[in-house]
């Protein structure tokens, strides 16, 4: 496994424990280029999906390129509101030799950025997590031929 | 039908020892790689280290699309073969994306996705066909190409699992 400046691995978690069991949705890339994709849910006894597949070189350099260009790396979650009851999000990179692991609470808006105490970080969280889920719902809808939302 | 627990398992997944001890199979090597990872970073950040952590969903068995061919580079999708295009320019148009991957076969499925803060294209795609020949042929002719001024790359996006 190649080491050093080549490292990569991402983690997303979003989820909550409530009425409907443990609700959540995650994703992983490994540095081999493995997606593991799960979304939970007991609503109306619902079942867990869960998804692998391995992707190519050429998607995780995107995903590194997304990564990069928002600048995540260097914000900082010291600031930003802890998770709660409502529930959590963590988002995991290491890239290189930056190993960074966030927790925040559910953003529900726009709103909920611009009134924290660190908006341009958040925002930028906001944002990244946005088009990492967009970039991972498409590779596992297609591959899978599921809409995960 | 049964809902699905979080720790459900496969009898694949279970080594019987003689004794009649049971061992999970887990894919140690990798996970030891993930770990040695993350320690040779450094610099850390973030309260994911702090005693709290962070979310263990311990998943044991995620399902997967199966090769029809071991020996092929590239992974079938459940119904047709998808490819990865990067480099695409901000302004792309979707057509004009469409109108040069149509040459080759005719396009299953097409993603074109957006920058979620400004609208603009973020700069890759999904493709998918239906043969293999097809895709093949997309592949070959349109990696390396010009567009808008910027080279976009063209390359299978799933590939078989790493061989243990």
């Amino acid at each position: 496994m190649p080491r050093g400046k080549n490292d990569f691995y991402l983690r997303y978690y979003v989820g909550h424990k409530g009425k409907f069991g443990h609700e959540f949705l995650e994703f992983e890339f490994r540095p081999d280029g493995k997606l593991r994709y799960a979304n939970n849910s007991n609503y109306k006894n619902d079942v867990m999906i869960r998804k692998e597949c391995t992707v190519n070189v050429c998607v995780i350099d995107e995903l590194r390129r997304l990564i990069d260009d928002s600048e995540i790396m260097q914000e900082d979650d010291t600031m930003w509101p802890p998770p709660d009851r409502v529930g959590r999000q963590e988002l995991e990179i290491v890239m290189g030799d930056d190993h960074i692991s966030f927790t925040t609470s559910k953003i529900g808006s726009l709103v909920d950025v611009n009134t924290s105490k660190d908006p341009e970080g958040l925002r930028c969280f906001y944002y990244l997590v946005q088009d990492l889920k967009c970039c991972v719902f498409s590779l596992i809808g297609l591959h899978f031929k599921i809409k995960p939302i | 039908m049964a809902s699905a627990d979080i720790l459900d398992y496969e009898a694949d997944d279970i080594d019987m020892e003689e004794d009649g001890e049971v061992n999970f199979i887990l894919d140690n090597s990798v996970l030891d790689g993930i770990v040695r990872m993350k320690e040779a970073a450094k610099r850390r950040k973030g309260r994911g280290f702090a005693s709290e952590g962070t979310t263990k969903t311990e998943i044991k068995h995620y399902e997967g699309v199966e090769a029809d061919d071991e020996d092929d580079v590239a992974q079938k999708s459940v119904e047709g073969w998808i490819l990865f295009v990067s480099g695409v320019h901000e302004e792309a148009s979707d057509d004009e994306l469409r109108d040069k991957f149509s040459e080759f076969g005719q396009i299953k499925n097409f993603h074109l996705n957006l920058d979620r803060r400004t609208g603009f294209i973020k700069g890759y795609a999904l493709v998918e066909y239906e043969k293999r020949s097809e895709a093949e042929a997309a592949r070959v002719n349109l990696d390396n190409t010009d567009m808008l001024g910027q080279i976009i790359r063209v390359n299978w996006c799933f590939v078989q699992p790493p061989k243990k």
